[in-house]
């Protein structure tokens, strides 16, 4: 997939965003005009047409373009695998579906099983799966970052913050 | 007279000394560390902060940002792995001293120079800032929203290179940021009727699944499987004279370092440039006006104090907008702008007139800040060299982990963990389909307070439409905001074409 296909798969799903925000989500959600000020659609529907304007003319941009089969530019052109952007702040590059998945799922699992393992046996979990997943061999190692962080994080928590530990208690 | 004593004792009472030191030394650790940054270590720390007082939270939170700026130079100079965006240049002549064995004195000019432009900066937000908010007070509503419009505008443009995308980054955090109870009608609004969202999307976790948590997703795509955190073993000579700085070698680029710390806090001033663009520029005139100019980027003293003095004074002078306008200049301030408003104060002109005390505590608190960044740089230069080693297979999962537990810590609510890693995955695509995320947080941030604005105005004038034409600086305001959209899209459209002109070029040459 080249980089312009994507951007244009992109703008298609931002303006089906935009689409499904302006004829469900605010007129669904948005409470009723009560007769005085601004109605309380306004601002949310300002930005909408905002995000909606600049993806269609961005598309209609892309799509002139190609239909006038101007040249582009190598790094269009070609995946731009780690270009970095303007300061710093933008990673543009290839999507990594399977990286982001090993990150995200024991994330997520992490989430659910607190609720009914608890704090402590859920994060030890987590943390020595992540560590695995993200290339770490040395279980010596892992299973010592997983017990001092998950030990520290509790008494920080509950002794330091005064701040209830999530899920179900085993030391209760 | 007696607000600015009481609030400088309140910068000098032992737990605000204790946070700000403690504030200043995490931040040059995490800012040494490549890959984490100053916003992105305010983002995980917010919520320690609930537990603060709000002077002790802001100093911590200050603190932590001026002490990233500086850290991010020891990455820069041991291992040319600018740990943030603005301390490239740093690298530039940082590292090539670092491989003749001068890595001690490179260190040494990084922090004198960031001291001296920290401490400039400071200086001139303290004593230009007040004044400025006073003049301030007389924007009304019609000014508030067409000023809130402009810096939308500007800062659309940072973090991508296509303005498009920017704007469409900012739309959606200003829809996102609109979520909870609508303020006309106290009804909920767009909260799909969960009940978590009535009270809005919080930004802690928000911020921290945008600034950290994709990020470190995507620090750990370039990681996996390679081995990291290599320190040079030759940074640190036995030699006097190659660890140490003269005051000669240092007072000698006094004139690069007071150009730099002006360049830094002109662009630190103006909403949407950032540390990068003034240390670029700082470098590059430094250059052009140096003697020694074959010495650039091969090792000069004043190369590293160009760039070094320019990005440590935006520190303090990007502040100067959020406390006159309350608009946030970059990310680092538009995180401090949340850490106000979530201990219930609003920045902007008002802040002056209803917490006096707390900004004289806060200007104590800055300079105080300053003084622990030299002592804290002085001393501990080897550990940062210890703390650049840290492999990440370690480092990582303990800040994704600190991540997940930093926006349970806000609200104890496992939704907010949830909304977390929501943002973390939108994140992680913003930043690869190059939408600006800045523009996002900023958004989100100033939604309420843009709508407000509006409402005011429409309800003062009576839903005419005219009112603007009324308004001789809101009409400037707007004058400019379609003066920079125009022009950056004039931008876009001239570089898209010169792109295709040398792409045009190359496919004929094959």
């Amino acid at each position: 997939m080249t980089r312009i296909t994507r951007d244009t798969i992109a703008y298609l799903v931002v303006i089906g965003f935009c689409i499904l925000m302006l004829t469900w989500a605010i007129p669904e959600y948005t409470p009723p005009y009560p007769g005085y000020g601004a109605s309380a659609a306004l601002v949310p529907i300002v930005a909408v047409c905002l995000m909606l304007f600049m993806a269609c003319l961005s598309l209609l941009y892309l799509t002139l373009a190609s239909l006038m089969k101007k040249p582009i530019a190598a790094e269009e052109r070609e995946f731009p695998e780690d270009l970095q952007g303007d300061g710093g702040f933008t990673q543009v590059g290839r999507v990594r579906l399977y990286h982001l998945a090993s990150i995200m799922i024991p994330s997520v699992l992490l989430i659910v099983a607190i609720e009914y393992i608890g704090y402590e046996l859920s994060s030890l979990a987590f943390l020595i799966i992540l560590q695995f997943l993200i290339g770490n061999r040395s279980w010596v190692q892992s299973i010592l970052v997983a017990v001092i962080l998950t030990a520290v994080l509790y008494v920080v928590m509950r002794y330091g913050f005064g701040v209830p530990i999530p899920g179900a208690q085993i030391f209760e | 007279m007696e607000m600015i004593l009481a609030g400088l004792m309140d910068s000098i009472a032992p737990a605000s000394l204790m946070y700000l030191f403690l504030g200043v030394a995490i931040g040059v650790i995490v800012g040494a560390i490549p890959g984490i940054n100053g916003p992105m270590a305010i983002a995980l720390f917010i919520p320690i902060t609930y537990y603060m007082t709000p002077l002790t939270a802001i100093g911590f939170l200050v603190g932590l940002n001026k002490g990233a700026f500086f850290g991010g130079a020891v990455s820069a100079v041991l291992l040319r792995t600018p740990g943030t965006p603005e301390a490239a240049a740093t690298s530039w002549d940082g590292y090539p001293l670092t491989q003749q064995g001068k890595g001690e004195k490179a260190l040494r000019m990084a922090l004198y120079s960031s001291v001296a432009g920290d401490f400039i900066s400071t200086v001139v937000l303290i004593l230009i800032a007040a004044p400025l908010a006073a003049v301030a007070l007389f924007m009304g509503p019609a000014e508030i929203f067409a000023l809130i419009s402009l810096a939308l505008t500007v800062i659309a443009g940072i973090g991508t290179n296509s303005i498009s995308r920017g704007l469409v980054a900012a739309g959606f955090g200003i829809l996102l940021g609109l979520i909870g109870t609508e303020p006309v009608t106290a009804l909920p609004r767009l909260t799909f009727d969960i009940y978590q969202l009535g009270g809005g999307l919080s930004l802690i976790p928000v911020a921290i699944g945008l600034l950290a948590f994709s990020e470190i997703i995507i620090q750990l795509e370039k990681i996996t499987g390679k081995a990291s955190g290599q320190c040079s073993t030759h940074v640190f000579s036995s030699k006097r004279e190659d660890r140490l700085l003269s005051l000669k070698e240092f007072f000698g680029n006094t004139r690069t370092l007071l150009r730099g710390s002006l360049i830094g806090i002109g662009v630190g001033a103006m909403p949407g440039l950032g540390a990068p663009v003034a240390s670029f520029m700082s470098y590059d005139q430094a250059m052009k006006r140096s003697k020694k100019k074959e010495e650039f980027g091969k090792g000069s003293l004043e190369g590293i104090g160009a760039s070094e003095s320019a990005n440590s004074s935006v520190v303090a002078s990007s502040l100067i907008p959020l406390f006159v306008l309350g608009i946030p200049g970059n990310l680092a301030a538009a995180m401090l702008m949340g850490a106000f408003m979530i201990h219930g104060m609003q920045p902007g002109p008002l802040l002056f007139k209803e917490n006096a005390q707390l900004m004289y505590g806060i200007y104590g608190s800055l300079l105080l800040a300053s003084l622990f960044l030299m002592v804290i740089g002085r001393f501990g230069m080897k550990l940062f060299c210890k703390a650049v080693n840290i492999p990440a297979m370690i480092l990582y999962p303990i800040v994704i982990f600190t991540c997940i537990m930093g926006s349970y810590l806000g609200r104890s609510s496992m939704f907010d963990v949830g909304v977390m890693l929501a943002f973390g995955f939108v994140g992680y695509f913003m930043r690869k389909f190059d939408y600006s995320y800045v523009a996002f947080i900023i958004g989100f941030i100033l939604a309420p307070e843009w709508e407000r604005a509006l409402q005011q105005v429409v309800i003062i004038s009576q839903y005419d439409t005219y009112m603007f034409f009324q308004r001789p600086v809101a009409m400037i305001l707007m004058a400019l905001t379609i003066f920079v959209v125009v022009r950056t899209f004039w931008g876009s459209i001239q570089a898209g074409r010169k792109k295709r002109a040398a792409a045009a070029g190359q496919h004929s040459s094959d």
